[in-house]
C-alpha cells in the first residue's frame, strides 16, 4: 500500500482496506505449541522407540525430574513467546526465567560433579553418545520453533531479538524432552551436559537466526 | 480530545470485526495520541511520516490487539517499536550520506537523524556521549577512541556499555 501524504486520505485508505481479523488468543497459541511438542515426541518415538525402562514401566527418578523440568521450561517459555505476539507496554514476560534457573541446576550440578571427579583425580568422562541427544533434540525442536515463529509473525513482537532467544529456548527444551523419552542414559553428567546443552545451543541459535524473521 | 480507554477498546474490538466507522474513529484517536507522542522525540519534519508508518503497522497488526486489555499500551508498544526502527534507519541514512555528499536528501536525513540522536544524547554524561559517538557512530576503534578522549580503553568500553544501556532505558520510558 502506498503512503498518501494527506492524513485524512491516509486514514480513509486504511479504513477502505479493513477486513475482519481473528484476534491472537493465548489459548490458541498454546494449543499449537502443544501440538508441535506432541509431533516431536511422536517423531522420536516412531523413529527410535521408547527408552527400555519406560517400556518396562520402571521410571528412574532422575529421568522424571529432568524431563519434567525440560517439559515445564518448554511450556513456560512458549507461553511467554506466544504472549509476545501481542505487544503491550508494561508487561513483564520473565516468569519463564525462574523455570530456566531451575532447569539450569542440571548442567550446574553436572559441572560440579565433573569438577569434583577431576579434583579427586578420577577420570572425568563425557560420553560422546550425547551428540545424538544434542543433534536430534535441536532438530526435533525445529517443529516447535516453526510453530512459534509462524505465530509471532502473525503478531507484533516488540523485541524480535528477545523473541528469537525465547523461541530457541522453548524449542530446545521441547526437543530434548522428546529425545529424553528415547535416551537410555540416567546419569547426571549426560543429562546436564548434553540435554542442558541442547537448550543453551537452541537458545543461542534462536537469538542469532530468528530476529530478522520476526522483524515487522 | 481522546476518547476514554474503555471506548477506545470497544472501537478497536469493533474494528477487528470489520466495523469501518469504529475503525475510522479509532485511527483518528490513535493519530492524535501519536502526534503528541512523537512530538517529544523527533524532529518536526519526520513526525507525519512516523505517525503514518505507525498507523500502517496498527493496520497490519490489528489482530495482535487483545480486546480484553486497554488499547493505549498496545499502541504505545507499536509506536516505540517504530520509533526504534526509525532511529536505526536514520543511523544508516546518516552513514550513507557521509559516503555520498552529492545526495541532498541523504544530507537532510542525516541532519534529522542527528536531531533525534542529539535529543537523546542530552541525557547522557559527556564521557559516555563522546565514547558512543566516536566508536558507534564514527567507527573508531576502542584504542583510537581512547587516545582521542584521554580515557583508558577499559573506561571507553564501560562508558559505551553504560551509555547504550541508559539510552535503551530512555527510549523505553519515552
Amino acid at each position: 500500500m502506498s503512503m498518501p501524504d494527506h492524513p485524512d486520505t491516509f486514514i480513509e485508505s486504511l479504513v477502505d482496506d479493513l477486513k475482519p481479523v481473528a484476534t491472537l488468543r493465548q489459548s490458541t497459541g498454546m494449543v499449537r505449541a502443544l501440538i508441535a511438542l506432541a509431533a516431536g515426541v511422536i517423531a522420536i518415538v516412531a523413529a527410535f522407540g521408547l527408552r527400555p525402562e519406560l517400556v518396562r514401566g520402571h521410571l528412574d527418578p532422575l529421568f522424571l525430574i529432568s524431563s519434567g523440568l525440560f517439559l515445564v521450561l518448554s511450556l513456560a517459555t512458549a507461553w511467554s513467546v506466544i504472549d509476545m505476539a501481542r505487544p503491550f507496554v508494561g508487561t513483564r514476560r520473565d516468569g519463564w526465567a525462574w523455570t530456566a534457573l531451575m532447569a539450569a541446576v542440571l548442567p550446574g550440578a553436572a559441572l560440579g560433579s565433573l569438577i569434583g571427579n577431576m579434583l579427586r583425580g578420577q577420570h572425568a568422562a563425557i560420553d560422546r553418545g550425547g551428540v545424538f541427544c544434542l543433534v536430534f533434540g535441536t532438530a526435533i525442536g525445529l517443529i516447535t520453533a516453526a510453530a512459534l515463529v509462524l505465530w509471532l509473525r502473525r503478531g507484533a513482537p516488540a523485541s524480535p531479538t528477545r523473541a528469537g532467544f525465547y523461541t530457541g529456548v522453548a524449542a530446545g527444551a521441547a526437543g530434548i524432552f522428546a529425545v529424553s523419552l528415547h535416551c537410555p542414559h540416567n546419569d547426571l553428567i549426560h543429562i546436564g551436559v548434553w540435554h542442558g546443552g541442547t537448550v543453551i545451543l537452541s537458545g543461542l541459535l534462536g537469538r542469532l537466526t530468528l530476529p530478522h524473521l520476526l522483524a515487522w | 480530545m481522546l476518547a476514554d480507554e474503555a471506548s477506545l477498546s470497544r472501537l478497536a474490538a469493533l474494528a477487528q470485526r470489520g466495523d469501518r466507522q469504529a475503525y475510522a474513529a479509532m485511527l483518528t484517536a490513535c493519530r492524535s495520541w501519536l502526534l503528541r507522542y512523537y512530538r517529544r522525540k523527533v524532529a518536526p519534519e519526520v513526525i507525519e511520516d512516523l505517525v503514518q508508518e505507525t498507523l500502517l503497522s496498527v493496520h497490519r497488526k490489528l489482530a495482535s490487539y487483545d480486546p480484553g486489555r486497554p488499547l493505549m499500551p498496545w499502541l504505545a508498544a507499536i509506536a516505540r517499536y517504530r520509533f526504534i526502527d526509525h532511529l536505526r534507519c536514520a543511523y544508516r541514512s546518516a552513514g550513507e550520506a557521509e559516503l555520498d555528499d552529492d545526495t541532498t536528501d541523504g544530507h537532510d536525513q542525516a541532519v534529522i537523524a542527528r536531531l533525534s540522536l542529539d535529543r537523546l544524547f542530552e541525557a547522557l554524561p559527556d564521557a559516555q556521549q563522546r565514547a558512543i559517538e566516536l566508536v558507534k557512530i564514527e567507527g573508531l576503534s576502542i584504542s583510537e577512541a581512547s587516545v582521542s578522549t584521554g580515557q583508558s580503553e577499559s573506561l571507553v568500553k564501560v562508558n559505551i556499555h553504560r551509555g547504550l544501556r541508559r539510552l535503551a532505558a530512555l527510549i523505553e520510558r519515552l
